[in-house]
């Protein structure tokens, strides 16, 4: 019998465990990225690139360098916008559910915070050879009214994209890491989706 | 005769029995502390007044709901909300469940009338390119979810502008969708719609909270804490009620043990108590048939100056002599009774003509009450006495004590000293004389106060103390007054000498900004041009802001938004309770929050030229208090006069006069100087009390006044005195060990007005003659 036990294929929530331990970055953990959105108000998707830093805790930046340059920070559960010659306009992290799912999410993954991800998330994980998709279902019924999931795509122990899916059908992918400088001026979502290794 | 004695008992008590069941059919006690204070005089004083737990500040209750997850509290928050909406004791009930800024739906199209931004801006090809360029940046950044929904129908986003503005500066955390304070409680603001000082309506506004919070599923476990000036009013009420009960049953019960000590029987001590009740009772009577609303507080005041009804069945109790009829005994007592029933009567008179509503409602309970417990002592109490009873004369020790009084040295010098030493006492006391404040007399604990601190910092909720007041002829002169206004409270906040401020044209602009804003407003033909054009080369789908330009086209033609209309919205009952109609004008309320130099306020305001005032609420109340005042102490004055020549002419001789009302004046300032010295400013309590204390320190003095010559009618003099002495220190001795100030007051200053009477009525009153 306990040699039957040890023979079993390691059950999806250790394994999850375990892939979230592994993409453990100390902070603070910057990344390139190049983001498009595919929005019901537009003729065709939105692209910016720049970089993503998680700076320890709770503490996020989101720089765009192209089209324009703009600094977002999230901290204290505040989210600040700096924008080239306007005014910085900051708003309670509760007003922006996307900023707070995506905070969370980010932080739990950089900090390797199993536990943490599996408070705010149903995770779901897929495995085809070395590639992996995780998917996180949000558990607070009010950020569920709006965000549908978020899919994280990787290889080995690197996340290569995020897609946020919303409710309204509107969906955002970042491409992370040396990916990011593969992003097209105007990608087709089936594409991007390709890029980053598939839907699975 | 026993049969006759008993008819006329049961006749006496169905009478009061009908009088007390006539009160209490009738009976409307107001609480209202307008109808207590005299009329006003400075502006500010009126617009007290007028505004006297009215502001909208003082009628607002913070809540704290705390037990439970976050999610419990939450639905508590918001089942408790949805019940006080229901309630019309509440005027306005916000926990962050909908979005302060949130313009109601059908007012949508008035976005343009409402917002600033036409006054600076116009809706021409570059405003809306540039617009739209930022609108495209913002769906880029983490904003965009935000936003998103708005886009097609506000893409200059006038909503935001609008929320931006309507938004108190300092609102809560929101979890759950509520208000929740950094201790983690759900936090609810509910405005009441009684008045903020007036306990009753408050008590009831207090328990319908509690009621509907216990009503709710679980509700029975949230700890619930209520703050605010409302709930100060009840707790300080309830407290002072509970302290006062319980010293009442604690003095009754020595009352008793001293009336049994004193007759040694139990029919006498009944009966004693039946001519105070009916001059209660008539006194109500009285009220009921003059005044169409009766005052807490005169009854309070009432039930006070009534306790020296208490000494006509002493009188009569102790002056029977052994044998004699209680008839008989009346009779012979009556002229020196009726004297000082009738010098008290006419006293009072003075109180009815300071023209103040409740001095004068007093003065009607006084008289009445004093007249039905003095004549029914006369006419009454003696038909049910007991044929038989104990000569007082006889208790031992009695005669002793007596003896020793009478061979005290009785020096015509002694007032000398005495007015010496209360003019010293006087002049020489530390502290303020007057007590202005009254809520120094009925104070709220610190914890209480540090708690509404917290909570008013955390709601942001505004200061009770100050009111900015803006007048003009109608409800737009008041929008139009706060909109030149804001430039100037801004640049005051700015320069920190407030944290914020709420101005009715924030949230409503006066008619002719409404229009001028409309006029800017381009027609269909050049928006959709100009929108066409800023839209080149923008990835936006088409026809995205058709409801944008159909929203602006309905703009146009709109009727300017009037304070009528707006009040049918989610926020209007915010601008009703800060537009305020009176007789032939309006007035603009407006709260602040955290003032701190309300001095720099004053002056900016006054640079305007606009017809605003700083309200300080505590200063108008303390010159209000400071004036009613004046009035009872020319009311005491006068009083004093008519009691001197009342005196003087029933007892016909300037001399015997003298005898009785130099101890009587004497010992009221030895009271007022020993409180002085003790550091005690006097209060409008304390005047009460001492002219309580001085109406018993006359009867000591014309009883010891008397001259009858018989030994044993000296010692029934004694007798009673000592009892009336002894039975009012019990009583008000108890309540000057009472922790709340205005218990202790009235308490102190009485037990301490008797002492003095009674020491002082002794040695000036003349010498027995020897017989």
């Amino acid at each position: 019998m306990p040699l039957a036990c040890l023979a079993a294929p390691t059950p999806e929530p250790a394994d999850a465990k375990a892939l979230v331990a592994s993409l453990k970055r100390p902070a603070p953990a910057r990344t390139p990225f190049a983001e498009a959105r595919f929005m019901k108000v537009l003729d065709k998707p939105l692209v910016v690139s720049g970089e993503l830093a998680w700076l320890g805790g709770d503490k996020l930046e989101r720089r765009v360098d192209k089209p324009a340059k703009e600094v977002s920070t999230i901290a204290d559960g505040e989210v600040t916008q700096e924008r080239e010659g306007r005014k910085p306009r900051t708003f309670s992290l509760k007003r922006a559910p996307q900023l707070r799912i995506l905070l969370d999410s980010f932080v739990a993954l950089l900090g390797g915070d199993a536990s943490r991800l599996d408070d705010a998330f149903d995770v779901k994980l897929g495995r085809d050879a070395d590639r992996w998709a995780l998917t996180l279902a949000p558990r607070d019924p009010s950020l569920a009214k709006q965000i549908v999931s978020i899919q994280v795509y990787g290889s080995g122990n690197q996340p290569r994209c995020m897609r946020m899916n919303e409710k309204d059908g509107d969906t955002t992918i970042d491409m992370l890491g040396d990916l990011a400088g593969h992003m097209v001026a105007e990608p087709e979502l089936a594409d991007v989706i390709a890029q980053c290794g598939g839907a699975m | 005769m026993k049969h006759a004695r008993l008819g006329l008992l049961i006749l006496w008590l169905l009478l009061l029995a009908l009088l007390g069941w006539f009160a209490s059919q009738h009976l409307k006690i107001g609480t209202d502390l307008r109808s207590f204070m005299p009329a006003p005089d400075t502006p500010d004083q009126k617009l007290l007044m007028e505004q006297v737990g009215e502001g909208p500040g003082s009628r607002l209750l913070l809540l704290a709901i705390d037990g439970g997850n976050d999610v419990q509290k939450a639905t508590w928050s918001r089942g408790l909300a949805t019940a006080l909406r229901k309630d019309p004791d509440f005027t306005q009930v916000v926990n962050g469940d909908f979005d302060m800024g949130a313009l109601d739906e059908n007012l949508l199209p008035y976005r343009y009338l409402l917002s600033p931004t036409l006054d600076t801006q116009a809706f021409d090809e570059d405003y809306l390119a540039d617009q739209l360029q930022q609108r495209l940046d913002d769906l880029s950044s983490p904003a965009a979810s935000l936003l998103k929904r708005l886009l097609p129908r506000d893409p200059t986003l006038e909503v935001l502008k609008i929320a931006e503005r309507w938004t108190p500066p300092h609102s809560p955390d929101v979890r759950e969708g509520v208000w929740f304070s950094s201790k983690g409680e759900a936090l609810l603001l509910a405005q009441t719609r009684g008045a903020g000082f007036d306990p009753a309506t408050q008590g009831e506004a207090v328990e319908h909270i509690r009621t509907a919070l216990a009503a709710l599923p679980g509700g029975k476990d949230a700890r619930l804490t209520i703050s605010g000036p409302g709930y100060f009013t009840v707790l300080v009420n309830a407290q002072t009620r509970e302290q006062a009960d319980w010293i009442g049953r604690i003095s009754t019960v020595g009352f008793i043990v001293l009336m049994l000590l004193a007759y040694r029987s139990v029919r006498s001590l009944l009966l004693g108590a039946l001519p105070v009740a009916t001059g209660a009772l008539a006194g109500i009577a009285a009220l009921l048939a003059m005044f169409p609303e009766v005052h807490g507080i005169t009854l309070a005041f009432g039930f006070t100056l009534l306790g020296v009804a208490q000494e006509y069945p002493i009188r009569l109790l102790s002056h029977r002599r052994a044998g004699e009829s209680a008839v008989a005994s009346v009779r012979g007592l009556w002229p020196l009774l009726l004297t000082a029933i009738a010098s008290a009567c006419i006293a009072y008179l003075a109180f009815y003509a300071s023209g103040v509503g409740g001095l004068r409602q007093l003065a009607v309970f006084t008289i009445s009450g004093l007249l039905a417990a003095g004549l029914s002592t006369r006419y009454l109490l003696p038909h049910l006495l007991p044929a038989q009873v104990r000569d007082v004369a006889d208790t031992p020790g009695l005669a002793r004590l007596r003896v020793w009084l009478d061979a005290l040295p009785r020096p015509r010098w002694l007032p000398v000293p005495v007015t010496l030493a209360v003019l010293a006492m006087l002049f020489l006391a530390p502290g303020p004389f007057w007590q202005n404040d009254l809520s120094a007399l009925t104070p709220v604990p610190r914890d209480l106060l540090m708690t509404d601190a917290r909570l008013r910092g955390e709601l942001g909720a505004p200061d009770v103390r100050y009111l900015l007041v803006v007048q003009a002829v109608d409800a737009d002169g008041v929008l139009v007054a706060s909109r030149k206004l804001e430039p100037v409270m801004d640049s005051l906040v700015k320069a920190k000498a407030l944290d914020g401020y709420e101005l009715a044209s924030v949230y409503l602009p006066d008619r002719a900004t409404q229009r001028a804003r409309q006029a800017k407003l381009p027609d269909k033909a050049t928006l959709d041009h100009d929108l066409d054009a800023a839209l080149s080369g923008m990835p936006f789908r088409k026809d995205l802001f058709a409801p944008f330009v159909s929203d602006v086209e309905a703009a146009r033609s709109l009727p300017p938004l009037t304070p009528e209309a707006f009040a049918r919205s989610a926020l209007g009952q915010r601008l009703a309770a800060m537009l305020v109609h009176r007789d032939d004008h309006w007035v603009g309320l407006s709260t602040l929050s955290g003032v701190r130099d309300p001095q720099a306020i004053g002056h900016a305001l006054h640079a305007t030229g606009v017809d605003v005032r700083l309200l300080d609420l505590k200063d108008a109340s303390e010159s209000l208090v400071a004036a009613y005042r004046t009035r009872i102490l020319y009311a005491v004055l006068a009083a004093a006069a008519l009691l001197f020549v009342t005196i003087t002419v029933a007892l016909r001789s300037m001399r015997r006069a003298w005898h009785v009302l130099a101890p009587m004046t004497l010992a009221t300032f030895l009271v007022l100087g020993v409180e002085r010295m003790a550091g005690i400013p006097i209060s409008l309590f304390h005047l009460v009390a001492l002219i309580l204390a001085a109406g018993l320190g006359l009867h000591y003095a014309l009883f010891f006044e008397r001259d009858t010559g018989d030994a044993a009618e000296q010692r029934r003099t004694l007798h009673a005195t000592i009892v009336c002495v002894l039975s009012a220190l019990l009583v008000f001795g108890m309540l000057a060990w009472s922790s709340i100030p205005v218990l202790r007051a009235i308490g102190l200053t009485v037990a301490l007005g008797v002492a003095f009477h009674f020491c002082l009525s002794i040695p000036m009153a003349p010498h027995v003659r020897e017989d």
